[in-house]
């Protein structure tokens, strides 16, 4: 069974009299354990498309299920719990709480759950060894460089153990090679303790090492190669 | 939840010259508050240190004694029998008790050639009852000591023409005394209220007793020489209630009852003293607002990230209102700290030098004792607490009703 279905998703952003269909019906299963890239230009509608698999916004038409839940029509707040409770996120622009340490930022998320100070501490900390971060764990993220930062986002995304990490543009921030190193420091995680992963990126040098890549344009998929690498 | 703490205390700090201008404004409403209310207390105690000084905490009086139609009907006759059992029962309410029996008497005041017709006062007149009867005035000469002996106001000794060592004369048509009476002038008073001044004649009790009623008195003043603190002095109205079941042909009233309108002053001074500290804390509501606004503005997409990861738009505002209450409680614990020092300081008395005229001319005792009532302190600090979460409640509104997506892409 999958982990992650979407039947024939829309969403249509509306300006003024402008319509704009980022997503025209996307049909997509994730399954458990999986690696998978949404590639794809701008605009083609990654980012709309990961938002929706986060429960961060509603879409027009269609259905997104996560595991058997339906998650696409929940209420603010049970989607609020939802993703606290399952899902992991990595932004484009790292996004760390500036006056949390490395391993309070990783433990954010656990904090958010109510998880003990000792068992949080330990969680983040192991995260951030698992993202090679352990020597900087106690820096603030003005200490650490995009690189280091975006470490710490994946790891903040890994430490509560979702079912998912969705990734939106991780590597867009950095240069070609510290992302390239996110994303094999992503694709380590999810062959070595089975962190299932979905990030979007508009780069084609990054997606050498992806086992799938579903590639977007005009908000329709349109190639989905599951044996890319 | 010590995270949460941390992050709000640690972002408390972000914008450091703004919070602590805003905490620092707390603090000084709380500060303010506190030596206000110091202050009103303090104007409590000046009007109730000067009316008991002036008559005792409790006075016993010949019942009925404001309808009485004659001299005769105010008199307490059996004045040694009332006296003693009055000094028993404040023997047992009050720390130093002071029992100084009062008659007085309508007289003519003559010196040479002038007379003016008063209320001769005669008393006993231990140090203590002298002391009391001087607060804010000055002596020139001494005070009466031995029968035959008087003292004026100043300015009534001037209207008189008569100065110290000279003979003052008295008589009464009233009574069942002598009527007439030889006195020598020992000392005048300058006091701060020239209408009292104006009719102040001071004996001893056994000469207006001679004068006029010999072993009577019209009252007892009972005083408790160690109270200065309105707050202290729930036992006068008990002194009185036992006073009254042990006397029961006579009158025992508390100063309270004796002074109406000092009473309600009393009653609309803690409400006024509390409306006047409510605008100062409403005032640094708008600053506490004003800065949680600015605070929440530049973290709009910082919000929406914590939103994004699972946060409830409750925790949001919780988050918020900690910041806004840690800055606020900070204001209000070293507020209260300064202003229960300048409390403690001048607990013993302050003397302000350009109020002491003013304050003497309304009868008060130019002396700021200063005190503050424990629920006046929980008030202040309780208030800033309070300013602290309505302050916030606006923007932490905004900040837990965001949509995470339109937030993180929020450009100030």
């Amino acid at each position: 069974m999958s982990l992650f279905s979407l039947h024939d998703v829309r969403k249509t952003y509306r300006v003024g009299s402008v319509e704009t269909h980022a997503l025209r019906g996307v049909n997509l299963e994730i399954a458990q354990g999986e690696f998978t890239a949404i590639a794809g230009p701008s605009g083609s509608g990654k980012s709309t498309l990961l938002h929706l698999m986060g429960a961060l916004d509603h879409p027009d038409g269609g259905e997104i299920r996560l595991g058997d839940e339906r998650i696409d029509q929940l209420s603010r707040r049970d989607a609020a719990h939802m993703r606290l409770a399952r899902l992991g996120f990595v932004f484009q622009a790292y996004n760390l709480i500036p006056v949390l340490s490395a391993v309070e930022n990783a433990g954010f998320v656990l904090e958010l759950r109510g998880v003990s100070k000792t068992e949080r501490i330990e969680r983040a900390r192991q995260a951030l060894d698992w993202l090679g971060m352990a020597d900087l764990a106690d820096r603030m993220p003005n200490q650490l460089s995009g690189g280091q930062q975006q470490r710490v986002a994946v790891a903040r995304a890994i430490a509560g153990n979702p079912d998912i990490v969705l990734a939106d543009e991780p590597t867009a921030n950095l240069d070609s090679a510290t992302g390239q190193q996110l994303i094999d420091l992503m694709r380590n995680l999810n062959e070595e303790h089975g962190v299932t992963f979905v990030f979007s990126t508009h780069d084609p040098r990054l997606l050498s090492h992806v086992r799938r890549i579903v590639r977007l344009e005009d908000g329709r998929v349109v190639n989905d190669d599951a044996n890319a690498s | 939840m010590q995270l949460v703490i941390s992050l709000a205390w640690r972002n408390v700090w972000r914008h450091r010259r703004r919070s602590l201008v805003t905490g620092g404004a707390v603090g000084v409403v709380v500060f303010l508050s506190v030596v206000y209310f110091s202050f009103g207390g303090a104007a409590e105690n000046s009007l109730y240190q000067r009316l008991t000084e002036a008559a005792g905490h409790v006075q016993v009086l010949q019942d009925g004694w404001r309808d009485a139609g004659t001299f005769e009907q105010t008199l307490i006759t059996d004045a040694d029998a009332v006296r003693s059992t009055a000094e028993d029962l404040a023997a047992t309410h009050f720390e130093a008790p002071l029992v100084v029996g009062v008659l007085e008497v309508p007289v003519l005041l003559s010196g040479i050639e002038r007379s003016r017709g008063l209320a001769l006062r005669g008393q006993d007149w231990p140090e203590l009852a002298q002391q009391r009867s001087l607060v804010g005035g000055t002596l020139d000469g001494r005070f009466v000591s031995g029968p035959g002996e008087l003292v004026l106001g100043a300015s009534l000794a001037r209207a008189l023409d008569v100065g110290i060592g000279d003979d003052v004369y008295a008589y009464t048509p009233t009574g069942r005394g002598f009527g007439a009476a030889i006195f020598t002038l020992v000392g005048t008073v300058d006091l701060a209220d020239g209408t009292t001044e104006g009719s102040t004649a001071w004996t001893l009790l056994e000469d207006t007793q001679i004068l006029a009623a010999p072993g009577a008195v019209q009252r007892f003043d009972v005083h408790g020489t160690t109270l200065l603190h309105i707050a202290d002095d729930e036992v006068s109205e008990d002194l009185a209630s036992a006073l009254g079941n042990a006397l029961p042909n006579l009158e025992a009233s508390t100063w309270l009852t004796l002074n109406p309108g000092t009473a309600r002053l009393l009653e609309t001074l803690d409400p006024l003293l509390f409306a006047v500290s409510i605008m100062f804390f409403i005032l640094a509501g708008l600053l506490v607002l004003n800065t949680v606004y600015l605070s929440v503005m530049e973290r709009i997409k910082e919000f929406g990230v914590i939103h994004a990861l699972g946060a409830g738009d409750r925790r949001v505002l919780s988050m918020i209102a900690t910041e806004s209450v840690l800055m606020c409680t900070t204001g209000a614990v070293l507020g209260t700290v300064a202003g229960l020092a300048v409390v403690a300081i001048y607990a013993d008395g302050l003397v302000i030098p350009g109020l002491v005229e003013y304050y003497a001319a309304f009868g008060m005792n130019p002396v700021f004792y200063l005190s503050i009532e424990p629920q006046q302190l929980l008030f202040a600090v309780a208030f800033a607490f309070v300013t602290a979460v309505a302050a916030a409640l606006w923007p932490a509104w905004i900040a837990s009703r965001l949509e995470p997506v339109e937030a993180m892409r929020f450009q100030a």
